[in-house]
């Protein structure tokens, strides 16, 4: 074992630390081009490092100035809490009845959602644009969704397909099967509620797993672009960081304003990258799991 | 995990055991039945309304003109749409169609050649968590931020010109020329996908008992021949899982060409999520995006139920 640990390592080494190289560079591209003063990003011949931080100050100033930055970052906070605690909630709910209940038309619950997981995410864009255009009774709608914005101009909108998550609600039930069906007779014995059972018994024991399925929400709808696009075209007050940072880039001279662009850029990949690096292990052991992404 | 797909029918041994009358469980019985579907009540309520009518609303707009205001405007074309998909003339099967699978299949063949390389190697070498949280960073940024990133790198003045400078050759420029826009894209697909498939891969990887690889070293084996022998074939499943995962996302995604490219320059880089989304929101031809999608859904289905079946074939269980 220790000697296949050690053949060839020179090779595996070289070829590992030129790919780690390959990932992190366009990183630390990002990261020093944010620093670059005017007329220096784009410049020929092309320098890796800024000729001093000094710009960087201004930069980062320029992209709070540009971009408003704080509506940003609050709508972008917003629609990612509430998506991960509707789907946190949601998904551990449904997760433990099909685990846990014995009720009629089970099976075929569960059937359908291992089925929503097939669906493509772009065969819904377009009619989930108009249900939310046509939201009775919202945005100025009659009670038939006539007449008004409906939805898309709330900042709900952003939420509304995300709310509820067939992968996560197959993930909990999975790892809420392994819970001893004893305790919960013996609590069941004792008079408790199953809504007790589920908050004091079976939620604290699948915590590992709640921590994995809030990461990988988390991450999904901190990331998500286009649906947001499609929402804040129709409503710029729900506008996400990054369709904001997108608007930026599109529209200015990308010489002079790359720079903001990349330290807006900077701001933006921060929260998350901390985030990750501090729960990677739990991150990483979800995504094994999981399979997916 | 496998095994417990099947929901599980089985008595609680608990409630067999119970003394009780048989009206006692029953009512028992009746209170789960009601305490579930209340458990389930916003799933059910949330699939109602954004699965099962969106399908229904995607189905009947396909085979309508409908220039997306009043919903009283929908008129019923019949098949017109699809058949105008594939018209001559209509850029939907070339480049479009062609565009979307040279982008999947190049994406899946350079993100998985690059990542069962690194896979291998980074099990053989200290610190693999490091190493594989590297390669996984990109997987945990936004694609406006990997778009443009990359972007600004193929730019003349960035980062991929400056090496290719300083390596004596020309300047190309990647997303400008129709020929090297398509395979510039891809590189980035590749490139931030890859660290999932390491995990897969590694996870893989893992499960292959040591004592193959020991009794391989006593033969006498090179490192070839047991990656080739060993780790090749006992790699597969998690070879096709990762090949149908990425397949599926390439078909499917046009995020970062949205970013990057926007289609052009021309239709260079249009795929066909990005033409159902332009269809739509830019030229108000709901009925022909919807119809898109619909080619597109069965083109992914048919692709992945190709994979699948090889799969079987090859006598894998996955």
């Amino acid at each position: 074992m220790i000697r296949r640990r050690h053949r060839l390592p020179w090779v595996s080494y070289l070829l590992v630390v030129s790919g780690a190289v390959l990932m992190v560079v366009p990183f630390l591209d990002m990261v020093m081009t944010s620093f670059k003063g005017p007329g220096e990003a784009g410049r020929l011949p092309y320098r890796f490092l800024p000729r001093g931080f000094g710009f960087g100050f201004g930069n980062y100033r320029a992209a709070l100035d540009q971009l408003d930055l704080p509506v940003l970052f609050r709508n972008s906070v917003t629609a990612t809490a509430l998506i991960t605690g509707s789907v946190l909630l949601t998904s551990s709910l449904a997760g433990y009845a099909l685990a846990k209940l014995r009720f009629r038309g089970r099976d075929l619950i569960f059937r359908l959602v291992l089925t929503t997981m097939m669906f493509p995410p772009f065969l819904f864009f377009i009619p989930h644009f108009l249900i939310l255009v046509h939201w009775p009774l919202a945005g100025g709608n009659d009670l038939l969704g006539r007449g008004g914005a409906g939805l898309t101009v709330s900042i709900v909108a952003l939420t509304m397909p995300f709310l509820v998550n067939g992968f996560g609600i197959f993930l909990m039930r999975q790892f809420m099967i392994s819970v001893p069906d004893e305790i919960l007779e013996a609590a069941r014995l004792d008079g408790a509620g199953e809504f007790t059972l589920w908050w004091r018994v079976v939620l604290p024991q699948t915590k590992p797993v709640l921590v994995t399925l809030a990461l990988l929400t988390f991450v999904d709808a901190w990331n998500e672009y286009i649906w947001a696009l499609l929402i804040s075209t129709a409503d710029p007050g729900v506008m996400t960081l990054p369709v904001g940072i997108q608007l930026l880039q599109d529209h200015v001279d990308p010489t002079r304003t790359m720079p903001v662009v990349m330290a807006a850029l900077v701001l933006s990949v921060l929260p998350v990258l901390v985030l990750f690096l501090l729960l990677q292990k739990h991150y990483i052991r979800g995504v094994v799991l999981s399979g997916l992404k | 995990m496998v095994n417990t797909l099947a929901p599980e029918r089985a008595e609680h041994p608990a409630s067999r055991a119970r003394p009780a009358g048989p009206g006692l469980a029953a009512r028992a019985r009746r209170r789960q039945t009601v305490v579930a579907y209340l458990f389930l009540a916003p799933t059910l309520l949330f699939f109602a309304v954004f699965l099962v009518l969106p399908l229904g609303f995607a189905l009947l707009l396909s085979m309508s003109r409908w220039a997306g205001f009043d919903l009283g405007d929908i008129r019923p074309v019949g098949l017109d749409n699809f058949t105008g998909l594939f018209a001559r003339g209509s850029t939907f099967l070339t480049p479009i169609l062609a565009n979307t699978v040279l982008f999947a299949l190049g994406t899946v063949a350079v993100a998985l050649a690059g990542s069962v390389l690194v896979a291998t190697c980074i099990d053989r070498l200290r610190f693999q968590g490091l190493w594989r949280t590297l390669y996984f960073l990109p997987m945990v940024t936004t694609v406006v931020a990997v778009g443009n990133v990359w972007k600004y790198m193929y730019e003349p003045g960035g980062l991929v010109d400056g090496v290719l400078n300083a390596l004596g050759l020309a300047s190309v420029a990647f997303l400008q020329d129709p020929h090297t826009a398509l395979p510039a894209v891809v590189v980035v697909q590749a490139w931030a996908s890859a660290g999932s498939a390491i995990l897969v891969l590694t996870a893989g990887l893992k499960s292959i008992p040591r004592s193959y690889y020991e009794a391989a070293e006593l033969d006498g084996a090179g490192a070839v021949t047991v990656f080739r022998k060993i780790t090749l074939p006992l790699l597969r499943p998690s070879l096709l899982f990762v090949c149908i995962t990425q397949f599926l996302t390439g078909l499917q995604s046009f995020a970062l060409i949205t970013v990057m490219t926007k289609g052009g320059p021309g239709d260079a880089t249009a795929v066909a999520a990005l033409e159902m989304y332009r269809q739509a929101f830019s030229y108000g031809d709901w009925g022909t995006a919807s119809a898109a999608a619909f080619v597109l859904f069965v083109v992914v289905l048919v692709i992945t139920l190709v994979q699948l079946w090889v799969l079987r074939r090859k006598g894998e269980d996955a």
